[in-house]
């Protein structure tokens, strides 16, 4: 491709050159056509609404972030005085110790997890060609539209059988539950862009099946693996709605003694957390950011 | 080596014998997920809906055999009926407000040029998505609590005299709601609006049609598909979300959701609560396909 608009530049790009000067009313017109006044007033009459819509986005997270250095005990905003008093509290109280361990174990547990069955399922999906395959696409994307309370109540019916309730198990499935659809989802936008024929060419080269997945599609499913990865992460250190059911008193996640803290008492250890959490969550964008460009993945 | 491989490429429809235990292969890599999802998910459902159908004794105690009672349970008591619509409309509400608010937002993202400030638009909408329902509904229950900054910036312009109990009202309910559902709505729309070709605004421009004539003839229609994925993702999202109005708003509103959590951890009534969570969810399945046949036929009319 490029070899060819190597060999005939003149041809392809004389005639561009030639035919814009003597018709340049197209490309400029309807620039002009609204004075400059009016587009300004248009800019901010688009960017306004646009602006509101952002800080709305933003202000409980940066009031809260602001609010977990307050000096005092009572939750006020604007802060009453800076200190880090609250997050010394907060670090040093083995409930919050033990919940940030069991949250950190879960995440890795369950981005292992998903990341794995949910990579094969999704290049399995979008490649394969198996009857049922409509089917099985509406299933593994099915958790994200059924009502969370639901899996929720189903997952504590269930586990309650089984004895995984207050369990890292029941834990680690639950959330593995909630993440895969997301994993599923980004790495099939990768598999579909994937182009077959550079398999194909791996394979014709010498190279087996499961030597020409680990090295050829692997490596270019890695943006979709990679910010399912992030999904995943984020997904199981905010977990709640289904957690709130599933885990128990000896497995608190940092998110359900959030949830628990914030029914009964308003002081700054709880924005704290909350602001931690939030700073992990930044963490692992800001990694996988580094390795990829995220944005253009969503 | 390379003869088997690039045979079925070149011709994959001429040898019959060879289609099938391929298309079995292709299988394997999603057993796994296939085996995960009808442990942890087709089964639990299936679970819940034999749930649904026990009779209970005077203390909720599921005895055996089969009964509608739970059934009918939901649909006569207003406790639980009321709570079901008000679900629906509140998602109806909340997809609305999230695919209005997003679409200024989407747009300035989509013709963000790249750099800083895409990036860091970028980052206002997706921060939210990463940060716990938790974590957010916490921060809209400082914002809104008695010497909060909303109420006391309502005393300060004089439209309350004192500050008001907010926290319980439906209105602090919907706007938290709507916050954690924006980013769902933004982001598929900034995909379809950034894929709308310039030209094509352009030439409604030069053909005569003002800047809001073009908004509505040009834009809003190419950025249908992005307004279909995400009210299709907020609704189902909306009407199952029990964390955030029960932070917000108190375990009393109305909403079938919060209604199930309270069967299951206040009143132990599983049955019912299995009985209201299935109709929650036929529900929200009945509303996901009238909102996506609505969109095609709208798509249809505007293109066919």
């Amino acid at each position: 491709m490029a070899d060819t608009s190597k060999v005939s530049p003149d041809a392809r790009t004389a005639p561009d050159t030639r035919t814009s000067p003597t018709s340049p009313a197209t490309p400029v017109a309807p620039a002009t056509r609204t004075p400059r006044a009016l587009r300004r007033a248009g800019r901010i009459a688009t960017g306004l609404p646009a602006a509101a819509v952002f800080v709305f986005l933003l202000a409980p997270l940066a009031v809260l972030a602001l609010s977990s250095f307050n000096a005092t005990s009572s939750l006020s905003f604007p802060p009453k005085g800076l200190s880090l008093r609250w997050y010394g509290e907060v670090l040093s109280s083995p409930d919050w110790q033990a919940s940030f361990r069991l949250s950190g174990v879960l995440v890795l547990l369950v981005v292992l997890t998903t990341v794995t069955i949910g990579t094969l399922a999704a290049y399995g999906l979008v490649r394969g060609n198996f009857p049922g395959r409509g089917v099985l696409s509406g299933l593994a994307l099915a958790p994200l539209m059924v009502p969370e309370i639901i899996i929720a109540l189903g997952l504590l019916y269930y586990f309650q059988g089984l004895g995984l309730v207050n369990t890292l198990s029941g834990l680690w499935l639950a959330h593995s539950l909630v993440a895969l659809p997301f994993v599923i989802r980004t790495v099939m936008v990768s598999a579909q862009a994937l182009d077959p024929t550079l398999e194909r060419a791996a394979a014709s080269l010498g190279a087996g099946r499961a030597r020409t997945f680990l090295t050829v599609t692997l490596p270019l499913l890695r943006p979709g693996i990679l910010a399912g990865a992030v999904f995943a992460a984020v997904t199981s250190l905010g977990e709640v709605a289904v957690s709130a059911l599933v885990s128990g008193s000896n497995t608190t996640t940092v998110p359900v003694r959030i949830f628990s803290a914030v029914q009964f008492q308003l002081d700054p250890s709880v924005a704290a957390v909350s602001t931690l959490l939030m700073l992990a969550s930044v963490v692992v964008l800001v990694a996988v950011d580094r390795f990829t460009n995220f944005s253009e993945v969503l | 080596m390379s003869a088997p491989s690039t045979s079925p490429a070149l011709s994959p429809a001429t040898s019959p014998a060879l289609k099938k235990p391929r298309r079995l292969r292709g299988l394997l890599p999603v057993t796994p997920v296939v085996v995960f999802l009808a442990a942890l998910f087709v089964v639990p459902l299936v679970r819940v809906f034999a749930l649904s159908l026990h009779p209970v004794d005077a203390n909720g105690y599921p005895l055996d055999g089969y009964s509608f009672v739970q059934y009918r349970r939901v649909f006569t008591e207003s406790f639980f009926s009321e709570a079901l619509w008000h679900s629906l409309l509140t998602a109806l509400l909340v997809t609305v407000l999230s695919v209005l608010l997003g679409f200024p937002a989407a747009y300035a993202l989509s013709r963000a040029r790249k750099g800083v400030v895409r990036t860091l638009l970028f980052v206002a909408v997706v921060s939210p998505l990463l940060t716990s329902v938790v974590v957010r509904s916490y921060g809209w229950v400082v914002l809104f609590s008695a010497n909060g900054v909303v109420n006391r910036t309502l005393v300060w312009l004089g439209f309350l005299d004192q500050p008001a109990h907010l926290l319980t009202s439906y209105l602090v309910v919907v706007v938290s709601v709507v916050h954690v559902m924006l980013p769902f709505a933004i982001l598929p729309l900034t995909t379809a609006l950034g894929g709308i070709d310039d030209n094509l605004r352009r030439a409604s421009r030069s053909l005569g049609a003002g800047p809001v004539r073009t908004f509505w003839k040009v834009t809003v229609p190419l950025s249908l598909p992005g307004i279909a994925v995400g009210a299709t993702v907020v609704f189902p999202l909306a009407m199952g979300i029990y964390i955030t109005p029960l932070l917000v708003g108190g375990a009393n509103q109305p909403l079938a959701g919060l209604r199930v959590y309270s069967q299951i951890t206040a009143v132990f009534d599983y049955p019912v609560a299995a009985a209201l969570s299935l109709v929650l969810l036929l529900l929200t399945l009945l509303g996901v396909s009238v909102l996506g046949t609505g969109f095609r036929f709208w798509e249809k009319r505007l293109h066919g």
